[in-house]
């Protein structure tokens, strides 16, 4: 069976092309619009995403974005990369099969939720915003996109691990599958040719504290935010709570739990405020 | 029977029989039935958070979201409707947590102990609860007959009794 999963991720689709060239146009200082807009231009289905996102209240813009160098224009670097990386990503999410939840919006809505709560637990631990912490945890969950289906097939022996066993689900999906989803997730950003500092936080989003100490900060940033969607419920799935929680996760930022709970409320503010990047994915 | 949704850090009453008040997964969150079998009046609450301390600004505007301003909201939202205290049922699902979370985020745990607290103190019994563990709870409360069923993700709608 492991053998047929890690050949499937053959078959998944090339990463967009578009979304490495943005991001690498806009790394420069003096970045030109009409070439950033260009190179969005160019793939359809990315462009029809920006364009239905741009007025988010999330991204802020007081200007009513109408064509794609107005988005450019207007939106500003940080918000340009995450509406282009969101926009590109939600195409893989689009199938997610059943296994860990009945619809495809769930996954992508909580993928979204982690990527936003990565952003406020970013602000708040280092002060800043972090396209590549973005782009991990919109992410993290990519192996429940071919794993969903093995899920489906073994889940009553994977609840009945986790409910009479005490075993967490990604243990009873190593168990019985043979990979876990993270595993797989970190599998599939080798086969995009993903750097480390996205690779990482995807493989290790349930067990950061298997890294090195030094490559362990964005990975601890995703599990804690993956943790707090999780307990909100946000595209709760079938595996729902079932992770181990780690002792070392509060203390590696000095965070109370009154910072995890003042990190939700705001969650919840982008959340209303982003409705248009979660609605990429309706079915 | 027409369904009403209720988000999270939200709250529905009603008193009409052809209703079904439902919130969608319950994490660590708290989902709290009522319902008066005389008047057939009930409602459905969903909180995120045991205490409104923690921001008051957001507990003005948005009070359904902490138990502490929540549940007394829910309780005289259903008075309004012509239900008495005396004659709640009260049941409560919801409040799950990680596994082996030894750390200080037992979001769940806080709830429930929040919820408790409350009643305690106002004299409210709980008559069935579905808790705890680390599972995501679909809750549904139906106007005409005040049955509560609970579905864990991946299971099947059970009656809560």
């Amino acid at each position: 069976m492991i053998d047929r999963i890690v050949r499937s991720i053959e078959n998944i689709p090339a990463f967009p092309a578009t979304i490495q060239k943005v991001t690498e146009l806009l790394s420069r200082d003096d970045y030109a619009v009409s070439e950033v807009a260009g190179v969005i231009k160019y793939d359809q289905s990315i462009t029809a995403n920006i364009l239905r996102m741009s007025n988010s209240a999330y991204f802020g813009v007081r200007y009513k974005i109408r064509t794609i160098q107005d988005a450019v224009t207007y939106l500003g670097r940080q918000n340009l990369i995450r509406a282009v990386q969101t926009a590109g990503i939600s195409r893989f999410f689009a199938g997610t099969p059943k296994g860990y939840v009945s619809r495809a919006a769930e996954l992508w809505k909580h993928s979204v939720a982690v990527a936003l709560m990565s952003q406020i637990l970013s602000r708040k631990i280092f002060n800043r915003e972090d396209a590549i912490l973005y782009t991990a945890s919109l992410l993290h969950d990519v192996g429940k996109v071919i794993l969903g289906e093995y899920v489906q097939e073994s889940f009553r022996i994977i609840e009945e691990m986790v409910t009479k066993e005490g075993h967490s689900f990604l243990e009873a999906e190593e168990k019985v599958i043979g990979i876990n989803h993270a595993d797989l997730g970190g599998k599939i950003a080798v086969h995009w040719n993903f750097p480390p500092e996205i690779k990482n936080p995807i493989a290790f989003h349930h067990n950061p504290n298997r890294l090195d100490k030094a490559d362990q900060t964005s990975s601890w940033l995703v599990y804690l935010a993956d943790q707090a969607c999780l307990m909100m419920g946000i595209g709760g799935g079938t595996d729902g709570l079932a992770y181990r929680g780690l002792g070392e996760a509060g203390k590696m930022f000095n965070l109370k739990t009154r910072d995890i709970e003042g990190a939700m409320i705001l969650l919840t503010e982008d959340l209303e405020r982003a409705r248009d990047l979660t609605d990429i994915i309706q079915s | 029977m027409s369904d009403i949704v209720i988000g999270i850090a939200d709250l529905r009453v009603s008193k009409n029989v052809n209703d079904a008040l439902v919130t969608y997964a319950l994490g660590s969150c708290v989902g709290v039935a009522v319902y008066d079998p005389v008047v057939k009046v009930g409602g459905l609450l969903h909180y995120m958070l045991p205490e409104s301390a923690i921001d008051r600004n957001k507990a003005q505007g948005n009070p359904e979201m902490f138990a502490d301003t929540a549940v007394p909201l829910l309780f005289t939202s259903c008075y309004a409707l012509g239900a008495q205290k005396r004659r709640m049922v009260v049941k409560v699902a919801g409040g799950a947590n990680l596994i082996d979370d030894v750390h200080c985020f037992r979001i769940g745990q806080k709830n429930l102990t929040a919820l408790r607290r409350i009643f305690w103190r106002n004299r409210v019994m709980i008559d069935a609860a579905d808790t705890g563990r680390s599972c995501n709870r679909t809750m549904r409360l139906n106007l005409d007959t005040g049955a509560v069923f609970v579905r864990i993700a991946g299971g099947t709608m059970e009656e809560l009794k």
